[in-house]
This record gives C-alpha cells, sequence and structure tokens, in this order.
C-alpha cells in the first residue's frame, strides 16, 4: 500500500531508484495519519503557551498495531494552575480515544516546562528525563494541535547548541559541525544504551527482547538521523548560505532556521537523503530500508510483537522466531549504517571519524 | 549616527499633541504618529496641516490597529490623504482585507510583521503572500514582536535578510508575554543587539514602550536604544 506522506519525498525517489517495495513502511505512514488525525479530533485545542507533543512512533512516522503513545504537555510561558487541569483532561482524553497510555518512567504524560529544556544542557540539573525529553524533542516529536509553543521551544533548544558552540562561529577551519549539538546526541545514544541494561536488572528482564528490538532499530535510526542532520550541516547545499552567515557574519541564525526544518523530518527520510545526496551503492541503501522495512512488519504482527513483549529468559528467546527475525534485520541494517557513515562516502566517512569518535 | 525615536502613542496614549511636545522638549527628531484607535485617524488627519513637523527629520503615520471589513475603504480614503502629502503609513497585515485597495499607496505603505497574538504576518512564510500581493509596499520591521514569537531571534534574522530590501522602519520595544508593549529591559537589548547590527544606519528606529504611565522615561528608553547598537558579539 503506497501512502506517500508530504514528508517522505526523499524516501520516495529512494525506493523508485532501487525499484524496491517497503510495503511496511508505507503502511506504518498510513496508519501515521489516521493516528495523528484521530489525536487531533480527541484533543481540544489549548492555550498558545502550551503545546501537545508527541513522540516515538507517531513522530517518526511508523505507527503499527501496537504502538503506544508518549505525550508531554509543553508549557512555554506563564505558569498557571489551569495547566494540570489541561494535563489530566488530556490523559482522560487519550484514555477514552483508546491510545496506549505511555510508561511508568515519568518522562512522558505530564506537563514540562520549557525553562529546564532550554537551560539545562548538560550540568547536575540536566537530568536524565531532560536529556530524554529535549532530544527527542529534536529528534523524534510532533505536535498535536497547536504548535506555537513546540515550535519557540525547539528553536530556542537549537540555538541554545548553536549559539553556545563558538568553534561554529569562530572555527579556523571552513568545517562547520555543531559539535556541541552532536555530542549532546552521542550522550543520548550511549545513555540509551547504558539505561537498556539498567532496566534489564530494574524490571527482572520484562520487555527484554522488545526493548532490544528497539534498541536495535528505531533507537539506532533516531541516532544515525541526528548524526546525519550534524554532517549535513556541512555537506548539505542547501546550508551554504547558513555556513557563509557563520563564517562571514558569526550569525547562527539561519543554520538554527536550517536545522530546525531539517530536524522535523521524520528520521527515515534523513537517512533517505543521505543515501541519495551522498549516491551510496544500492547494497547500502537496501540493507538499511529493506532490513527497516521488515523490523516494521515484526511490529506490526501482533503475535510477533506478542512473543518479543513476552520473551524474557534466555530459553525464551532461543525458542522465539520473531526474536530469531529480529537479530536477522537489525543485523544487515547495522551494516547498512557502517556503510553509509564510514565507508561509502569519503567526506562522510571522514567526518564521521573526525568528529564522531574522539 | 543612529536615527532613533518614539510614536506618540507610547508617550501619551491617544494625544499626539502631547507625545510631539515631549519629543521637542528632548529634541528628538524622529516621530510615528499614531492613529492606533480608528477613532484618533480623522483628528490626526485635520490636524497635521497645522501641526509643526518642521524640526522632525522623519515623520510616519500609524494605521489604526483594529476596524472591520466595513470601514476598510473609509480608512483608506483617510490614510491615503496623509500619504498624498508624503507621509509613510505603517499598518498591520490583518487590517488589510483586500490587498486590491492598498496598492495606492505604493511604496508609501509600510506592512508590519505582527506578535503572537495574530493568526497572520508574524513570519517570513506569512509575511511573503502580502508582500507578493503588494510588490511596491515596504517593510517595517518590529523586533519585539518578532522575539516574542521567536525568542531564538532566528526568526528575527529571517525577516531582516528576507526582506532587507523593503526594510523602511524598526519599531523597537520590549513585548510582554500578555503581547504590551513594555520598556526596554537588559534582556532585550541583548538579544536585540546581533540582529540590529545589522540594520542600515539611515533607517529610522521608532520606540514603542508605553511610558506614558511613567513605567520608564524618555531618557532611560532612548539610552536602551542605543545600548543594542553599542553591544559589540564576542
Amino acid at each position: 500500500m503506497a501512502v506517500p506522506t508530504h514528508s517522505s519525498l526523499q524516501l520516495d525517489r529512494l525506493e523508485a531508484l532501487l525499484g524496491a517495495t517497503w510495503a511496511s513502511i508505507r503502511e506504518a505512514q498510513a496508519a501515521t495519519i489516521k493516528r495523528r488525525s484521530e489525536l487531533t479530533k480527541s484533543i481540544e485545542r489549548g492555550s498558545p503557551d502550551t503545546s501537545l507533543v508527541v513522540f516515538g512512533s507517531v513522530a517518526r512516522e511508523e505507527v503499527t498495531s501496537g504502538s503506544d503513545l508518549d505525550w508531554i504537555l509543553l508549557i512555554d510561558g506563564q505558569s498557571v494552575p489551569e495547566h494540570k487541569e489541561q494535563e489530566r483532561e488530556i490523559e482522560r482524553l487519550l484514555l477514552k480515544g483508546k491510545f496506549i497510555a505511555p510508561g511508568v518512567s515519568g518522562v512522558f504524560g505530564r506537563m514540562v516546562g520549557s525553562q529546564e529544556l532550554v537551560h539545562n544542557i548538560g550540568g547536575e540539573d540536566d537530568f536524565n528525563s531532560n536529556t530524554t525529553r529535549r532530544v527527542l524533542l529534536l529528534l523524534e516529536s510532533y505536535p498535536v494541535g497547536n504548535r506555537e509553543a513546540y515550535d519557540r521551544v525547539r528553536r530556542q533548544i537549537v540555538r541554545r547548541y548553536l549559539g553556545d558552540d563558538r568553534g561554529l562561529t569562530h572555527g579556523g577551519t571552513d568545517v562547520r559541525i555543531p559539535r556541541f549539538l552532536l555530542n549532546d546526541l552521542t550522550r543520548y545514544w550511549r545513555t540509551v544504551t547504558v539505561d537498556f541494561v539498567y532496566k534489564q536488572r530494574a524490571d527482572n528482564d520484562k520487555k527484554w527482547a522488545l526493548r532490544n528490538a528497539k534498541l536495535r532499530m528505531s533507537r539506532k535510526l533516531i541516532f544515525a538521523a541526528g548524526l546525519a542532520h550534524v554532517f549535513f550541516c556541512h555537506l548539505d547545499t542547501a546550508a551554504e548560505a547558513a555556513r557563509t552567515a557563520l563564517i562571514e557574519e558569526k550569525d547562527v541564525s539561519l543554520l538554527t532556521a536550517y536545522l530546525s526544518n531539517e530536524l522535523a523530518k521524520p528520521p527515515l527520510e534523513t537517512i533517505a537523503k543521505a543515501c541519495m545526496e551522498l549516491k551510496v551503492p544500492k547494497e547500502t541503501s537496501c540493507a538499511i530500508f529493506d532490513s527497516y522495512d521488515q523490523f516494521l512488519a515484526i511490529l506490526n504482527d501482533p503475535e510477533k510483537r506478542g512473543e518479543l513483549e513476552k520473551a524474557q529468559t534466555h530459553e525464551d528467546l532461543r525458542k522465539s522466531a520473531a526474536w530469531k527475525e529480529v537479530r536477522n534485520v537489525s543485523q544487515p541494517f547495522h551494516e547498512g549504517l557502517v556503510h553509509l557513515f564510514l565507508r561509502d562516502n569519503d567526506e562522510l566517512k571522514q567526518l564521521s571519524m573526525t568528529y564522531g569518535v574522539f | 549616527m543612529r536615527r532613533i525615536g518614539f510614536s506618540t502613542g507610547a508617550l501619551a496614549r491617544g494625544d499626539f499633541r502631547l507625545g510631539l511636545e515631549i519629543l521637542h522638549r528632548h529634541r528628538i527628531d524622529v516621530v510615528e504618529l499614531s492613529a492606533l484607535r480608528v477613532n484618533e485617524l480623522a483628528p490626526l488627519s485635520a490636524a497635521i496641516p497645522h501641526l509643526d513637523l518642521s524640526g522632525f527629520t522623519f515623520v510616519s503615520i500609524h494605521a489604526p490597529s483594529r476596524f472591520d471589513i466595513e470601514e476598510e475603504a473609509r480608512v483608506v480614503d483617510q490614510l491615503r490623504v496623509l500619504a498624498d502629502q508624503g507621509f509613510p503609513i505603517v499598518v498591520h497585515p490583518d487590517m488589510i482585507f483586500n490587498p486590491g485597495r492598498w496598492q495606492i499607496f505604493g511604496d508609501r505603505l509600510l506592512i508590519e510583521n505582527m506578535d503572537k497574538r495574530k493568526p497572520i504576518g508574524r513570519t517570513v512564510d506569512e509575511l511573503r503572500g502580502l508582500f507578493e500581493a503588494l510588490p511596491a509596499a515596504q517593510f517595517c520591521f518590529d523586533i519585539g514582536h518578532a522575539r516574542q514569537v521567536d525568542p531564538s531571534m532566528t526568526e528575527a534574522a529571517l525577516l531582516v535578510r528576507c526582506f532587507q530590501d523593503r526594510l523602511a522602519e524598526v519599531h523597537m520595544s520590549e513585548v510582554n508575554t500578555a503581547s504590551r508593549h513594555d520598556p526596554i529591559s537588559k534582556n532585550a537589548v541583548n538579544a536585540f543587539s546581533a540582529v540590529m547590527s545589522s540594520i542600515p544606519e539611515d533607517i529610522p528606529i521608532i520606540l514603542e514602550p508605553l511610558i506614558d504611565e511613567g513605567q520608564s522615561d524618555v531618557a532611560t528608553e532612548m539610552q536602551r536604544a542605543h545600548e543594542v547598537f553599542a553591544v559589540v558579539a564576542v
């Protein structure tokens, strides 16, 4: 089922170029459109100081049958007691709409002020939950209804990453990589991988296989998309004026606008753009996208998803056909990303080696 | 030397004569005559031939900021009399119901970017269509509005870049969360400075902080405005 969305231009082009059919990706996109429409209808429009922001598969345009819904009520403005009521109302309406509630970690499903997101980048007050919300706000978020507060806060965060990065405006070479942002994206990805093991212990392996599958695929995908965004600041011809403004005028405004727009694209679209513009071999693109398509097919199969949710012990995993499928798709996906960033294109390889490792 | 002055409405609400008197007293030669409420327009228009504006190097008129579509033709007629005398007319985009009616102003029409309360005219994307419909119109850049819409100042920088060729006037004040024009704070000075450094020196700067009830004073606001241009980026 080919239902292209407004944001899948590069993905469409890549699929056509390769003569591929990514049925599960398309199905997930169609399900996303439906889910977003249901959400918009369910939620009453809030004040311009607030935005309901959803994360995860709805933001990535990868909705499958068992997708849950992580959300926050983002507040950017005067704090009023009514916000608590608004938070409860969202919770009630989402429950009524049969949306699967977020986990119990406390990161999502609550109101969040912009202050800590914008100001606490790094340092002792940048708690795990704050880092998670901030980075996902950039890499994997979507506003339902009123988006003004959402747009303002995202731009402020991007501006913080760029404005505080002196190397961007005063660097000695013509390479302009936003390293402050890159380092935080990398930190987030590494935190997710460490917390995976923490949760394994804390939750007694509950949902281990599903978590691991997501870590191998969708979590890795958004990190890869983040890396691509960062490196495209240097590689993308569309960012040329922004680079000139950095070098000649010490002005980060154009790069802020460029990155804010690019970050709004779904991660698969970003990786498709990298594959297209860097002209990587067909094998690399197929390894990434065929694998991801199969991954979404697994998640969209209630039986397989259920199997992954239940698998805990080594014995469970050994017996699970779904887990075997996950392993079979995650390996070529990983290899595809390694080829994209570290082998196929000399310039991207150089950037990945120079900035992505040390 | 920057050309900095005031809106009469900020100095004395609804009383342009008092506003001009205050400016004379402070030897400020840049002014925007405010007719923000529609009922202020006719008296202003009638008074202008009798006002002593000889000491001013720049005088613009701010059109009413709220009227109905049925009143548009009458307001345009009244403003046209003033435009014909050479005054630039600053107008809010949401009051341009029929762009065709406003074409007669040519480059004397200055379209201002809006604060976040307004549904249109806040960003480059929202203004672009209006400038296409009114190709001769110029741009009045309200940096306080732009900062309120996007505190990262990205949109402010984009507005200046995109409409640089049309830029004819700048409005400056602190715009608070309730969209009121407040005295300029130190934070605003810092936020404004990077963008304002790219504004050509001959563009008139109109200060709009409401100081008619003693919230601040002319000298302090002028000093703040000069500080905006004095801040040097690291």
